[in-house]
C-alpha cells in the first residue's frame, strides 16, 4: 500500500490538469465533481496508508523513490517521498479537511464567474501541499513550499478586479519571499555541512556537526517558518490575506498552508533539540506572537479578520510548544486547530453568504434563529478554541501549556494570557453576531437564510471532529494512552520526558478551565446582558484601544521604516546606476554590435565566386597555421 | 541497424507508389515506418551482439542508436509539419523518396566506422537535398538555392575526398579504429593535412564559419519545410558524423585539429550571432541561429571527457531540433498567411494565442532560458568544456548567447507587445496544432527532467 503513495499527490494534480485545461468548457457540476473526487480519492489512499503505517510494528518510516530528479556531481536529489507517522497525519489533515472544504466551496462559489478557475487553483494547492509534506528532502519540501505560496497568492488575489485584493496578494507573496530566503539559506547551509539534503542522512549526522552551525541552520529554517506561518515580525500578510474567498481562508490560511512552518520544524526537530538557543528563540517568538495577535483580535470588527488574528495567535502557541520541545503537542494542536479553525472560517463564510457579503460584525446580530446549523456548529468550534473541556482545543492547548510551565513560568503566563484573550474575542464574536437584535439593513434581514446542504454538511462534520478531536491526545493520567505522542514516537529523535507531577497538571488544568469559563461569563455580561457594541467611530475609543484597533501601527511602521527608505534607495539607484551606467553599457554594446553586424552582413553577397574564394582562403589559412606547429 | 533497412525500404516503396497508384496511402505508411524504425532502435539498444555489418564498415553501437533515434524522432515531427507540402506544393511521390533517402544517409552517418561509409553517407544525404532545395520549380530563388548548394557542396566533397585520400596514403586503411591505432606510431605531415582537409569539409557540412556562406542563401531560397529539414535532421546527422570522426578516429591527434576548431567555433559564434541580430526576416534569423547552434555543439567536441561530451551533444541535438521544429511550424503558417519578417509576427498573441505561446516557449528554449530544454543544453555543453583549456571560448560563447537572447526575444516582443499589422486571426490546422503541442511538451519535459536523456 505504501508503494501507492505516488497516487496521493497524483489525483489532485490530475484534477488540476483536467479542470485547468477543460474547466471552462465543462459544466459547473462536472468541475466540482472532478475537484472533490480527486481529493476524496487521495484521502482514501492516505487513510489506507495511514492505517498500514500505524499498524506496522517495526519499520515505521518508508522512503519511496519515484525517480532520480537532480543528479549533478555531488548534489544528488531523488524525487522520493517519506511515509512515516508524521507525514501520514498531515496527509489525513490536508486531504480530509481539504475534501470537506472542496465540498463546501461547491456551494459557496456556485454563482462565481471564476468557478472552474477557483477549483483549478484549489486542486493545485492541495497537490503542492502534499508534495511539501511528503518530500523526503529539503529540496522537494521547498518545491511544495514555493508552490503553496504561489497558490496562496493566486487565491488571495482571486477576485483580481479589486485592486486592494491584488495588493493583499502581493503583500502575502513578498512577505513570504523574505521567509523563503531564510529557508533557502538554511537548505544551502545544510548541504554545505552535511553534503546532502535528504532527511535521513542529514538527521543521522546532526550530532557530529558543531552546535553553532546547527543553531545557524535552525534559525534560518525558522525564518522560513516565520514567513509561512505568519509569526512576528512577518505576520502582517495573513490578516490581509482574508481578501481571498472564505473557503481559501479556511483551507490555506487556517488549516493547512500556514501550518507548514510547524511541520518543517517538527520534521527538523533534531536540530532544535540540539540547539538550545534556537529553541529558546522559537519559544519566545511563538509566545509573543500568540499574545500580540490575540490582543489585536480583541478589537477587530471584521469577522474574518478576527479569525485571522486568532490563527496567528494559535500558530504562535504551536511555536511555543515547539520551542519548549513539546513537538507532538504542537502537531496535536495543529490537528485540532485545523478542525475548529476550518469550522469557524466556514461558519463565518456561511454567515457572510447569508448577509450578502457583509463582514462587519457590528452590522449583524441575532442570527441565531436564521442560521441554526451555522450557529450551533460555530458555537461548538468556539467552545473548542476557547479551551472548554471536553472539546478538542482544551486538550491540545492544555498539553502545550503544561509543557511550557515545565520549561518557563513566564512563557506559561504569556501563553495563558493569550488563551484568555482568545476565549474573550471568540465569544465577543459569537455574542455580537448571533445574540441580540439584527442591526443590518432591511434588505439583508429579508435575505437571511441558512446555507445549502453542501455547505452545512461539512460544517457538521467539522463540528463533530472539533468536539471529539481531543481523543487523539488524552493526557496520560486519564488512564488512556496518548495516541498522538505514541504515534509520533519514531519521528521525534530526542525526547525530554515530562517531569511534571500529576498534581501540578491537575492544578494547571483547573486554572485554565477557570480562566476560560470566567472570561466567557465576563464576555456574556458585557455583550449580551449590557449589549456593549464595538465603537463605530475612532473618536469614541480610548487611546490604548485606538492603538490596538490600529493593530499597534505595525503596518504603518513597516511602511515608513522599510518600504519608504527602499523606495528612495531604489529610485536613486535607478536614476544613477541603471539609467547612466547599465543602460549606457548595454546600449553601447548594442550600437557596436549593430555596426559590426552591418559590416559582416555585407559579406553575404550572394555571389558564389566570392563564397568559394572565402572558403579557399579560410582553408589555406587553417592548413597553414595547423601544420606550422 | 534495422532502422536503416526500414527507412531505405520505405524510400524504394515511395518510388513505386506513383506506378502502383497508392499515393494516398503513402503518407501514413511513412509515418508508421518511421515509428517502426524507432521501435527497432529501442529493441537493439544495449544489445551488444550483431552491431557490426558490412565487414565492420558500420557499427550500430549505443551512441549510434541514440543519435539515430533523435534523428528519427525529428524526422517524424518533420513529416507532420510537412504534410501539406506533399499535397499542395508537389504531387510527386519522388519527393517522399528523396527525403527518405536523405534520412537513410543521415542514419548511415550516425553509425559509420569506416571512411568509405562516411563518404557514402554524406553523399546519400546531400544529393537528395540539392534536388529538394530546388523543388519549387517555378521559383527563381529556389532554383538558385539548389544550384548554389550543389556547386558548393561538390567543392566541399572534393575536400573530403582529398582528405580521405591523404589519410589512406599515410595509413593504408579506411577503418577509423585502425587509423586511431596508427596515429601513435608517428605520421608524416600530409596525414595531418588530410585531417585538416576533412575538418574543413565537415565544417562546411555543419555550416561553420568561414565555410557557412552557402547556408543563409540556400536556407532562404529553399521552401520553408525543406529548410526545417536541413537545419534539424541534416544538421544533427552531419554533427554525429563530425563527432564520430574526430572523437573516435582522430581522438589521439587533438593537438593538430583542436586549435583550428576552436578558431572556427569562435568565428562562427561571432558571425552568426551578429548577423542574426541584424536580420529583419525571421526565416533568415533562424538560418543564422542554426549556424550559431552548430558552433555551440562543436564546442562539445573540444571537451576533455568524450563520453560526457557525447551525452551533452546528444541532449543539445534533441533540444535544438525539437525547439526548431516547433518554431518552424509557427513560421510556416505565418509565412503562408503574410510573410516571414518580424512584422508578420506582430500581435500574434491576439491572432492565435496558442501559436504565440508555442513560439514563445520554442524561442525561449533556443535562447537558453531555464526551465526549457535549451537552457540545460547550453549548460551541459559549458560544463563539459569548463575543464578544458578553452575557457576563453566559453566566455565568448556566454557573451554570444546574450546576443542570441536579443534576436529571439525580438520575436516574442513582436508577438506580445506590438499591434498586429494583419488583423485577421492566424488559422492553424489540427495536425500542426498537435505538432506544436508535442514540441512544446518535449521542450518543457526535457527541461524539467534533463537526466532522462543523459542517463542513456
Amino acid at each position: 500500500m505504501v508503494k501507492l503513495i505516488g497516487f496521493v499527490p497524483l489525483f489532485p494534480l490530475l484534477g488540476f490538469l483536467i479542470n485547468g485545461f477543460f474547466g471552462k468548457k465543462m459544466s459547473k457540476g462536472a468541475v466540482g465533481f472532478i475537484a472533490c473526487a480527486s481529493i476524496l480519492a487521495s484521502f482514501v489512499v492516505s487513510l489506507l496508508i495511514f492505517l498500514e503505517v500505524h499498524n506496522s510494528s517495526a519499520q515505521k518510516a518508508t522512503v519511496v523513490e519515484l525517480f532520480s530528479w537532480i543528479n549533478s556531481d555531488t548534489l544528488k536529489i531523488p524525487f522520493s517521498f517519506l511515509v512515516d507517522p508524521l507525514s501520514c497525519l498531515f496527509l489525513l489533515n490536508i486531504t480530509g479537511i481539504g475534501f470537506l472544504i472542496h465540498v463546501y466551496s461547491v456551494g459557496y462559489m456556485h454563482d462565481d464567474a471564476g468557478f472552474s478557475r477557483f477549483f483549478t487553483y484549489l486542486n493545485l494547492f492541495v497537490f503542492f501541499m502534499l508534495l511539501l509534506v511528503l518530500g523526503n528532502n529539503y529540496a522537494l519540501m521547498y518545491v511544495g513550499w514555493e508552490g503553496v505560496g504561489l497558490c496562496s497568492y493566486l487565491l488571495i488575489g482571486f477576485w483580481f478586479k479589486n485592486d486592494a485584493y491584488n495588493r493583499a496578494a502581493n503583500k502575502a507573496f513578498i512577505m513570504n519571499r523574505i521567509g523563503d530566503l531564510g529557508f533557502l539559506l538554511g537548505i544551502i547551509l545544510i548541504f554545505m555541512n552535511f553534503g546532502s539534503i535528504s532527511f535521513g542522512e542529514v538527521f543521522n549526522k546532526a550530532s557530529s556537526v558543531s552546535t553553532g552551525t546547527i543553531t545557524a541552520i535552525s534559525l534560518f529554517l525558522f525564518i522560513g517558518a516565520m514567513g509561512k506561518s505568519a509569526q512576528l515580525p512577518l505576520y502582517t500578510w495573513l490578516p490581509d490575506a482574508m481578501a481571498g474567498p472564505t473557503p481559501v481562508s479556511a483551507l490555506i490560511h487556517a488549516a493547512t498552508m500556514v501550518t507548514a512552518g510547524i511541520y518543517m520544524v517538527v520534521r527538523s526537530n533534531i536540530f532544535y533539540s540540539i540547539s538550545a538557543t534556537a529553541s529558546e528563540f522559537v519559544a519566545v517568538v511563538g509566545a509573543v506572537t500568540a499574545l500580540f495577535a490575540a490582543l489585536i483580535g480583541l478589537l477587530q470588527t471584521d469577522i474574518k479578520k478576527i479569525l485571522a488574528y486568532s490563527t496567528v495567535s494559535q500558530l504562535g502557541l504551536m511555536f511555543l510548544a515547539l520551542g519548549v520541545g513539546a513537538y507532538s503537542s504542537a502537531v496535536f494542536h495543529v490537528t485540532t486547530h485545523a478542525f475548529f479553525k476550518a469550522l469557524l472560517f466556514l461558519g463565518a463564510g456561511s454567515v457572510i453568504h447569508a448577509m450578502g457579503g457583509e463582514q462587519d460584525i457590528r452590522k449583524m446580530g441575532g442570527l441565531k434563529k436564521a442560521l441554526p446549523v451555522t450557529f450551533t456548529t460555530m458555537l461548538l468550534g468556539t467552545l473548542a478554541i476557547s479551551g472548554v473541556p471536553p472539546f478538542s482545543g482544551f486538550f491540545s492547548k492544555d498539553e502545550i501549556l503544561a509543557h511550557t510551565y515545565e520549561h518557563s513560568k513566564l512563557l506559561w503566563l504569556i501563553g495563558s494570557l493569550a488563551s484568555l484573550c482568545t476565549a474573550f474575542y471568540m465569544f465577543r464574536l459569537m455574542f455580537i453576531t448571533f445574540w441580540g437584535s439584527f442591526r443590518g439593513t432591511h434588505e439583508q434581514e429579508h435575505h437571511l437564510h441558512e446555507s445549502p446542504k453542501s455547505m452545512t454538511v461539512p460544517l457538521m462534520v467539522l463540528a463533530a471532529l472539533s468536539v471529539v478531536g481531543g481523543l487523539l491526545g488524552l493526557p496520560e493520567f486519564f488512564g488512556a494512552s496518548n495516541f498522538m505522542s505514541e504515534n509520533l514516537d519514531t519521528v521525534i529523535l530526542r525526547k525530554n520526558p515530562s517531569i511534571l507531577s500529576h498534581e501540578t497538571e491537575w492544578m494547571l488544568m483547573g486554572i485554565a478551565v477557570a480562566v476560560a469559563l470566567s472570561t466567557i461569563y465576563f464576555a456574556y455580561q458585557m455583550f449580551v446582558t449590557h449589549k456593549v457594541l464595538p465603537a463605530e467611530k475612532e473618536s469614541e475609543m480610548k487611546s490604548f484601544q485606538r492603538v490596538v484597533y490600529h493593530k499597534f501601527y505595525v503596518d504603518e511602521l513597516y511602511e515608513s521604516m522599510i518600504r519608504k527608505p527602499i523606495d528612495l534607495i531604489s529610485e536613486a539607484f535607478y536614476k544613477f546606476f541603471d539609467v547612466q551606467i547599465i543602460d549606457g553599457i548595454v546600449n553601447g554594446i548594442g550600437t557596436v554590435s549593430m555596426w559590426k553586424a552591418g559590416i559582416i552582413r555585407k559579406l553575404q553577397t550572394g555571389h558564389i565566386g566570392f563564397y568559394i574564394m572565402a572558403m579557399t582562403v579560410g582553408a589555406l589559412t587553417i592548413l597553414f597555421f595547423s601544420l606550422m606547429n | 541497424m534495422k532502422a536503416l533497412f526500414i527507412i531505405s525500404g520505405l524510400g524504394i516503396l515511395a518510388m513505386l507508389a506513383e506506378i502502383f497508384k497508392f499515393k494516398r496511402a503513402l503518407y501514413p505508411l511513412v509515418l508508421i515506418g518511421i515509428l517502426a524504425a524507432l521501435v527497432a532502435n529501442f529493441t537493439e539498444f544495449n544489445n551488444n551482439e550483431s552491431i557490426q555489418a558490412f565487414n565492420n564498415m558500420i557499427r550500430f553501437d549505443n551512441v549510434a542508436l541514440a543519435f539515430s533515434s533523435v534523428i528519427l524522432i525529428t524526422a517524424f515531427l518533420w513529416f507532420i509539419l510537412a504534410n501539406d507540402y506533399f499535397t499542395n506544393e508537389t504531387s510527386l511521390t519522388d519527393h517522399f523518396s528523396l527525403v527518405l533517402f536523405a534520412l537513410t544517409g543521415a542514419l548511415m552517418l550516425t553509425a559509420f566506422s569506416n571512411m568509405t561509409t562516411l563518404f557514402l553517407g554524406i553523399e546519400i544525404l546531400s544529393i537528395p537535398l540539392y534536388v529538394l532545395a530546388a523543388s519549387k520549380k517555378n521559383d527563381v530563388k529556389s532554383n538558385e538555392a539548389g544550384f548554389k548548394y550543389l556547386i558548393m557542396g561538390s567543392f566541399a566533397s572534393a575536400f573530403l575526398l582529398f582528405g580521405i585520400a591523404l589519410i589512406y596514403g599515410a595509413t593504408g586503411t579506411f577503418d577509423l579504429l585502425a587509423i586511431r591505432a596508427k596515429i601513435s606510431e608517428g605520421m608524416p605531415l600530409f596525414f595531418y593535412a588530410g585531417i585538416i582537409m576533412m575538418l574543413i569539409a565537415m565544417c562546411f557540412k555543419v555550416s561553420a564559419a568561414p565555410f557557412h556562406f552557402w547556408a543563409p542563401d540556400v536556407y532562404h531560397g529553399s521552401p520553408t519545410v525543406i529548410m526545417a529539414l536541413m537545419s534539424t535532421v541534416v544538421k544533427t546527422a552531419a554533427f554525429v558524423a563530425f563527432m564520430r570522426l574526430f572523437l573516435v578516429g582522430f581522438g589521439s591527434a587533438t593537438s593538430v585539429w583542436a586549435m583550428a576548431m576552436a578558431g572556427i567555433i569562435a568565428l562562427s559564434l561571432i558571425i552568426s550571432n551578429m548577423t542574426a541580430a541584424a536580420q529583419s526576416s525571421v526565416k533568415r534569423m533562424l538560418a543564422y541561429s542554426s549556424i550559431s547552434h552548430a558552433a555551440f555543439m562543436l564546442m562539445g567536441i573540444l571537451a576533455v571527457n568524450p563520453i560526457y561530451s557525447m551525452r551533452a551533444i546528444l541532449y543539445y541535438a534533441l533540444a535544438y531540433s525539437v525547439a526548431t521544429i516547433g518554431g518552424f511550424t509557427v513560421l510556416y503558417r505565418v509565412e503562408k498567411q503574410s510573410g516571414n519578417t518580424y512584422d508578420d509576427f506582430n500581435g500574434l498573441a491576439k491572432r492565435n494565442p496558442f501559436a504565440a505561446l508555442g513560439m514563445l516557449i520554442c524561442m525561449l528554449s533556443l535562447a537558453g532560458i531555464p526551465v526549457t530544454a535549451g537552457f540545460f543544453a547550453k549548460y551541459f555543453i559549458f560544463t563539459a568544456l569548463i575543464g578544458s583549456t578553452y575557457k576563453w571560448l566559453l566566455v565568448l560563447a556566454v557573451i554570444m548567447s546574450c546576443v542570441g537572447v536579443y534576436y529571439y526575444i525580438k520575436v516574442i516582443i513582436a508577438m506580445y507587445f506590438k499591434k498586429p499589422t494583419h488583423q485577421e486571426p492566424l488559422l492553424i490546422e489540427k495536425s500542426h496544432t498537435l505538432l506544436l503541442a508535442i514540441a512544446v511538451v518535449l521542450v518543457l519535459v526535457l527541461g524539467l527532467l534533463p537526466n532522462f536523456v543523459l542517463s542513456v
